[in-house]
């Protein structure tokens, strides 16, 4: 052991963070399950008729057909993995063959590893046969982690499927123990010191290490064929004569060393489960559950001082095929009745199939929440007119990131000024939430993208000129002219993007020349049909309909700006025709390179300037 | 409801008109009786309009801001907490563009549906002279589906969170109108339906409170011309609309000609063209 963390105090490569011994204060345990038949088992599920007879899946290696996986009575008649097909029909002439798809396996795999999410929020997947489950401070809602490893093999068993389980602190040790352990549930007991881990992993082969085959087979070729005699060996002539990774699987399996790993989904930040004794199926049923668990989301929302932006429930059905749902909301919220709301569209889309076992549901995103006083000076206080016992979001809650709702009370005084000072306010008290929940329910069903505001963007091109971004509750008005920000930066941010439009393009908006309300995208060509000497339009034909003007008024020259080299400029005028409607048409400009080229060539004007309608004033 | 009022009424103006029923009300035969039905009937509207404006006049009806248009419509201005359908060219976007912003003068969100696109893409830099700044409006774009925009804007309605909502819809069929009456019935929501394609006659939601037609206008009277047809001018008029209400729930149809008047951002009756009724 001295030896060992001595040795491996000077790692090759490796980030010296993951040298940090695992947190003491919550024991960590992790559950690994090993499918030893899976491919077969798989496919056997789907085929019933095949599951009393010799079973192989093949695959093709250099053109020749042959065994990946057999089941049970296939590799009792010596039907092992790299048997030829052939050898396998000439062995064993009743043997079924399907052909092996590991991508589907991987799949299904993913699934079942998903279906696991009902034991613990932390699940990871071990491809090709096996997965993860971080049992710490869980197990004992399933009675003991026995309990729940027994419970885990048992609805694995009902799906078909044998299963062998390895309990330890470890992901590597449990792991090695499902894999090689060689029981159906090998356990390296809980809190058992350094010792009594390497006696209990000693025994195990050097494979349960998952080590590259070269490695393993240059520790063979040495007679290491235990972790026990790994063990003995100085890690320091262990790294000198295979390379790091035996020392350093090693310490993982021991629990000296971190084994991150890569969970399925990230850790839901608040949840809220209900299991059901009987498998519900009927919609007042799962309506009454989703309530309660609504109920009990808030509840938690509540006491942590957040709001969720997007909720998810799953319900896991019999079939071990569970249903998602989804709800976002545009600005945090933590009361139930605008959430059940939301929900209640959705649950309609819920089949129950052969009912529901268990409902969880989650706040997938979380922003912290300011508390606001109700009545205070609701129109104009940075706080609205919300009452802190309902505690419904306001506008300018924390930025996305801040799951920990920390921010002290002058953090979010100066907050709420500024939105008020330099955003123009927040709408406040009832009415803004009023509109937060119209928003949410129109969002949910056509997206959020799709329900936007409108607000200026630096652009004088007519189409770039607006940028629609999300609602988050707040208005998107310009700041005051004095306020220098002014950012000349042209990426378009991202929807949800707090940043406060720019100025400048708002006052872009409001002077100037006139803008039509409704715009042609794509821009229609038009034929102007007559000029006078002085260049004059006189009338315009569009479609097949001759517009005869009154008046025309222009030109106005909108430039794309210059780096987007594609986009000629263009002269607008406003076409007034006889029967008072007007138009918004843009002559096109000949590019400048290339009218120098044609001027150059003594050519001048190669083709007619082309016409354009672009929009319809109102 | 009615019968309520009714009887409402009877109370309301016992007063008023106690003696002149006593004496000639309720006689069989009489001179006086012709008139005394009409004086009756005044009342009685008189008193309706004042039950029907519970609440005040100014919350119940909102007036668009030229006494012509305002004093034929019942209530002097358009009805709030109904649905008003608005048909035309795009000078029918710029006019439900001005309604809406009236509706919301004191403060509020504003909802434009946009529809499948069949008028072209809103432009909101245009709805700028008409008072709706980026501040105030949602816009909800592309709901292609039939039924998306009718449920959306009764959602809306029903919401009481806007001050005003324009939806960009197809016709609409009677359960859906019906559900859009009912929902915005007792708010004080503006609820503009502009119907995509033109308005003729046919409506395209059945329970509309009032009907209209927007077209574009010249701003001159169209006759000056004569000679000088082709002459084109080198500055655009102001902006006018022809302003027709072809159905108005207890008002009657009439044809205006306006103008939209950029410095002070208000509806002007025009002034060269007389305002034929």
């Amino acid at each position: 052991m001295q030896n060992l963390t001595k040795n491996l105090s000077r790692p090759a490569g490796q980030a010296a963070s993951g040298r940090r011994p695992p947190p003491r204060s919550v024991s960590r345990r992790f559950l690994a399950v090993w499918l030893p038949w899976w491919p077969v088992e798989r496919l056997a599920g789907r085929r019933p008729e095949v599951r009393d007879q010799p079973f192989v899946t093949v695959s093709d290696v250099r053109g020749r057909q042959v065994v990946a996986a057999g089941n049970r009575q296939a590799v009792q008649a010596g039907l092992g993995p790299g048997t030829s097909l052939a050898d396998a029909r000439a062995i064993l002439p009743q043997v079924v063959a399907v052909l092996a798809d590991s991508s589907a396996d991987e799949r299904a795999l993913e699934s079942l590893a998903r279906w696991a999410f009902r034991f613990t929020p932390r699940v990871a997947l071990a491809a090709p046969d096996a997965f993860f489950l971080d049992v710490g401070g869980c197990a004992h809602l399933f009675g003991g982690e026995r309990a729940l490893a027994s419970e885990v093999r048992a609805k694995l068993k009902g799906f078909g499927l044998t299963s062998r389980g390895g309990l330890a602190g470890a992901p590597g040790a449990a792991w090695a123990l499902a894999r090689y352990g060689g029981d159906d549930l090998g356990v390296a007991p809980d809190g058992a010191g350094l010792a009594e881990r390497k006696k209990a992993l000693g025994r195990l082969p050097v494979a349960a290490l998952r080590l590259d085959e070269d490695v393993a087979a240059a520790l063979a070729s040495f007679g290491l064929d235990k972790i026990r005699a790994l063990l003995d060996v100085e890690s320091v002539q262990l790294t000198e004569r295979f390379g790091p990774q035996p020392s350093r699987r090693l310490a993982q399996v021991l629990g000296l060393l971190a084994d991150p790993l890569a969970p399925l989904r990230p850790l839901p930040l608040r949840e809220a489960k209900r299991s059901f004794a009987e498998p519900v199926s009927r919609p007042e049923d799962v309506q009454a559950a989703a309530d309660a668990l609504l109920e009990d989301l808030c509840e938690t929302l509540r006491r942590a001082g957040e709001g969720a932006r997007r909720v998810r429930l799953v319900c896991h059905r019999v079939d071990g095929r569970p249903q998602a749902l989804e709800v976002g909301t545009s600005r945090p919220v933590r009361r139930r009745e605008p959430l059940a709301r939301l929900f209640a569209e959705k649950l309609k889309q819920v089949a129950a199939g052969f009912g529901i076992e268990e409902m969880t549901l989650t706040a997938e995103a979380v922003e912290a929440v300011v508390e606001e006083q109700l009545g205070w000076t609701a129109a104009n206080g940075p706080f609205g007119g919300e009452h802190a016992g309902q505690g419904a979001a306001s506008g300018f809650a924390a930025p996305p990131s801040a799951h920990v709702p920390t921010r002290t009370r002058s953090e979010s005084t100066r907050a709420g000024e500024a939105g008020l000072g330099q955003l123009g306010g927040l709408e406040a008290g009832e009415s803004a939430r009023a509109l937060a929940a119209l928003v949410d329910r129109l969002g949910n069903r056509f997206g959020f993208d799709r329900v936007v505001r409108p607000a200026p963007r630096q652009s004088w091109k007519p189409e770039r000129a607006v940028r629609l971004h999300a609602f988050d509750g707040r208005a998107p008005q310009a700041r005051e002219p004095g306020a220098q920000d002014r950012s000349r930066s042209t990426t378009v941010p991202p929807p949800d993007s707090r940043r406060p439009p720019d100025p400048w393009a708002a006052s872009a908006w409001r002077g100037g020349a006139p803008r039509p309300v409704r715009l042609a995208s794509p821009p229609q060509a038009v034929q102007v049909a007559e000029f006078r000497g002085d260049g004059v339009p006189v009338s315009f034909r569009l479609g097949g309909d001759l517009h005869w003007l009154r008046a025309a008024e222009g030109p106005e020259r909108l430039e794309a700006e210059w780096w987007r080299e594609d986009a000629p400029a263009r002269d607008y005028y406003v076409f007034e025709a006889e029967d008072g409607r007007r138009y918004w048409i843009y002559r096109e400009l000949c590019d400048p390179a290339r009218f120098a080229a044609s001027a150059f060539a003594g050519i001048r004007a190669a083709s007619p300037p082309r016409w354009f309608l672009h929009g319809f004033f109102g | 409801m009615v019968i309520a009022a009714a009887s409402k009424v009877e109370i309301i103006e016992a007063d008023n008109l106690s003696r002149p029923i006593d004496r000639y009300g309720f006689c069989s035969v009489s001179f006086g009786m012709v008139q005394a039905t009409k004086d009756r009937q005044a009342a009685l509207r008189r008193a309706l309009g004042r039950i029907e404006e519970a609440g005040g006049g100014e919350r119940a009806h909102l007036p668009l801001g030229i006494p012509a248009i305002d004093g034929a419509l019942p209530g002097g201005g358009l009805r709030k907490g109904c649905v008003h359908e608005v048909g035309g060219d795009a000078a029918a976007t710029g006019f439900c563009a001005a309604v809406l912003a009236r509706a919301g003068a004191a403060g509020g969100s504003l909802l434009w549906l946009a529809g499948d696109g069949r008028l072209g893409r809103l432009y909101p830099p245009g709805l700028l002279r008409y008072g709706i700044g980026p501040e105030r409006l949602v816009t909800a774009t592309g709901l292609r589906r039939p039924g998306d925009v009718a449920w959306a804007f009764e959602e809306a309605l029903r919401s009481r969170a806007v001050k005003g909502v324009v939806a960009e819809s197809p016709p609409l069929g009677t359960t859906a109108s019906r559900r859009l009456m009912l929902a915005a019935e007792g708010s004080d929501v503006v609820g503009l339906l502009l119907a995509q394609g033109t308005c003729n006659g046919a409506g395209v939601v059945p329970t509309a409170a009032s009907r209209w037609r927007i077209v574009s206008a010249p701003d001159e009277d169209p006759g000056q011309g004569g000679s000088e047809r082709r002459r084109v001018r080198w500055r655009t008029g102001r902006t006018a609309w022809r302003v027709e209400l072809l159905r108005c729930r207890g008002g009657k149809p009439f044809e205006r000609i306006v103008r939209w008047e950029d410095e002070r951002a208000a509806v002007a009756e025009s002034g060269q063209i007389p305002c034929r009724i």
